[in-house]
């Protein structure tokens, strides 16, 4: 009897896969003949998922027929390295890496190491919508798709009138020691932002654009005295730490522990919508500078395939009805012009849109921020 | 038969390692080229080698901070470590109550628990409005310090982990003991902490060499738990690294720093053979 339960049990376990794989294969095989299958490579968080996954794929897929997209997610990026390493190898070796578009923090290091493809007004013809200021940063080798920028958040229970101005900010965290906090800059933008718009106070206009747009090593002493200032907040910081993550610093300012931090503006809104946040959490922007904002890249590796189907995807991706779902479905801001938007969008982002994409420090720059923040700061 | 385990060896330990020591010497060429377009700041011998970018990391006080919190962590480490599971082993070894089996039985389960649940479990258990200082402060003492962010975090995390593998090895080395050799010596007259100082210690030496060796080793390298539960800085090397390579790009820097976790994780490599050599000679001296 026993002998028998095993002979089936191994029966069954070799014959269903072999069966399914065989019909896969042929399945497959009747696939490629019709449809081109481009891949796309997605890091972050649930929202970003949820952007290409539920919205703009099906709906590309649906005007497209032909075209399959697969598409392949890393939650937090943990897999960034690696696909950095794997693309890097892919595109000096002259291979196809795998991946046809990249929408990760990662896009910035391609494009500057000159492994991504420029997309041109040519190949996807709505690039020209795009505010070509954020372009340079990129040497033009990537594409912007979408924008958010770090506002602050308040706890309306306690806070009753908001500060306005940086200076106002930093009067604020001295004057309720403990009550503030942000993420440490190399576990998150939002604190990073913070970090970067306090050195960036005590910076000249011609330095911060040359920071923004190149890696200029030998300006970095520019920042001691900013990083000082910050040094000097560390006792007023909620614990003295930095939390790791912007998600961490959201929790911190949900359970009430700390009344002021600052937050990627598009992860609070989705907070808010979804009750991870109360109602007593209000948003504003500072002033003088304002936070940093930033646009997200889209970097398609030179040894990608089917350029021709991907760059129709790409054109997709800055067409105003695919701007539109990134609006709503993850609060964030369009990347093309909002001239090219419905009214209602107009209306949604005039105010904002003026100040809150002040540009960010080149990556590399970025990276050599982060190690001397860490170094002075904490 | 033994060619292929050599050669699964060689090709993806051997090498990849011989790589990262060609590296963190300035080689940025072969299979270091693909890194060395990436990343900033690195240090290129043009002929030979240089040892610039070990001086740099070596020079760096940040950096030494952080070694000397990931040496101090480890020591105390293992020595909670191995103290815990030498007193639940030995507790388990000389009573056979249901209470001991109990004990036995719950200090085995954080082994089934995954580090990043606990770590975090930690972290809200100790925090500021933890269940620990929130029951502190019901029973009137106020000013217990937050031990979430804290190294002091690190070290209970660090501890939780490991005291399991260290009750596993303990408990099964103190078994071994033969109930006779007990028996013997109590019928001679002798206490119990006699009993344990002259047959349960000797007896179990390598067990403890184990659960100290493998424990500082994990220690060293461990991620999770330090990031999760410790201070923003200075924390243990294993942050620290994943900073350099991943936030700073600088992965000649972090490689450089993995260097001297191995030669740390070497040097506890070294007792651990010697301690095993020892008993092999002493084992073919009395037999």
């Amino acid at each position: 009897m026993k002998a028998r339960i095993i002979a089936v049990a191994v029966a069954v376990l070799v014959f269903v896969p072999a069966a399914y794989s065989a019909g896969k294969t042929t399945h497959g095989a009747r696939k490629t003949k019709t449809q081109t299958t481009i891949v796309i490579y997605a890091s972050g968080d649930v929202n970003v998922q949820n952007l290409w996954q539920n919205n703009i794929i099906p709906h590309f897929e649906k005007e497209n027929p032909g075209i399959y997209v697969k598409f392949v997610f890393s939650p937090h990026g943990a897999d960034d390295g690696t696909t950095l390493a794997r693309i890097g190898a892919a595109v000096k070796g002259r291979h196809w890496p795998g991946i046809d578009l990249v929408d990760a923090g990662l896009v910035t290091t391609l494009a500057l190491d000159g492994l991504d493809q420029p997309v041109s007004k040519a190949t996807a013809p709505n690039i020209k919508k795009v505010n070509p200021a954020l372009l340079t940063p990129v040497k033009g080798a990537a594409i912007p798709y979408r924008g958010s920028s770090v506002v602050l958040a308040y706890n309306s229970n306690y806070v009753k009138t908001p500060p306005k101005t940086l200076a106002d900010l930093l009067a604020w965290i001295k004057a309720n020691p403990g009550k503030f906090t942000y993420n440490s800059p190399n576990t998150g933008g939002s604190g990073y932002s913070f970090a970067e718009t306090v050195v960036d106070s005590f910076i000249s206009a011609a330095d911060l654009k040359q920071m923004d747009n190149g890696y200029v090593p030998n300006l970095e002493s520019d920042w001691n005295q900013g990083l000082q200032a910050l040094h000097g907040l560390t006792k007023y910081v909620y614990q003295g730490v930095y939390p790791n993550g912007n998600a961490a610093t959201l929790q911190l300012l949900a359970q009430g522990q700390i009344w002021i931090a600052p937050v990627w503006s598009d992860q609070s809104l989705s907070a808010l919508a979804s009750g991870q946040l109360g109602p007593n959490i209000k948003l504003t922007q500072i002033s003088n500078p304002s936070f940093t904002g930033g646009a997200a890249y889209l970097g398609v590796p030179k040894t990608a395939r089917h350029k021709k189907v991907l760059y129709r995807f790409v054109n997709y991706i800055l067409s105003p009805e695919a701007q539109q779902m990134i609006v709503n479905v993850m609060s964030g801001f369009p990347a093309i012009d909002i001239k090219y938007m419905g009214s209602a969008i107009q209306q949604k982002f005039e105010d904002v849109s003026a100040n809150t994409l002040r540009p960010t420090f080149s990556t590399k720059m970025g990276n050599d921020f982060k190690a001397q923040w860490q170094q002075t700061v904490p | 038969m033994v060619l292929p385990p050599v050669a699964v060896v060689a090709v993806f330990i051997g090498f990849p390692v011989g790589a990262a020591i060609a590296y963190t010497l300035g080689k940025t060429g072969g299979p270091n080229s693909t890194i060395a377009l990436i990343a900033q700041r690195q240090h290129v011998a043009k002929h030979g080698v240089t040892f610039a970018a070990y001086r740099e990391v070596l020079g760096n006080a940040h950096v030494r901070g952080d070694l000397w919190a990931t040496v101090w962590v480890t020591l105390l480490t293992i020595a909670a470590v191995v103290v815990l599971s030498w007193a639940i082993g030995l507790y388990v070894r000389l009573s056979d109550t249901w209470i001991a089996r109990t004990v036995s039985a719950l200090s085995v389960i954080p082994l089934f628990i995954p580090v990043v649940i606990a770590s975090y479990a930690i972290l809200t258990f100790y925090a500021a409005q933890g269940f620990i200082k929130t029951l502190a402060y019901h029973v009137g003492w106020h000013s217990f310090p937050t031990l979430g962010y804290t190294m002091w975090a690190v070290v209970i995390g660090e501890v939780w982990v490991n005291v399991p593998f260290g009750v596993l090895m303990m408990s099964s080395g103190l078994n071994s003991v033969p109930n006779a050799l007990i028996e013997a010596a109590r019928d001679s007259g002798a206490s119990l902490p006699q009993t344990i100082r002259a047959v349960l210690l000797p007896m179990n030496v390598i067990p403890t060499v184990i659960v100290a060796t493998f424990t500082g080793i994990y220690v060293l390298g461990s991620f999770t738990v330090p990031y999760l539960t410790g201070p923003s800085a200075p924390n243990l090397m294993g942050v620290s690294m994943s900073q350099f390579f991943q936030s700073f790009n600088q992965p000649q820097q972090a490689e450089v720093m993995a260097m001297i976790v191995f030669v740390l994780a070497a040097g506890l490599g070294t007792i651990y053979v010697w301690a095993n050599m020892r008993a092999a000679k002493r084992a073919s001296q009395t037999s």
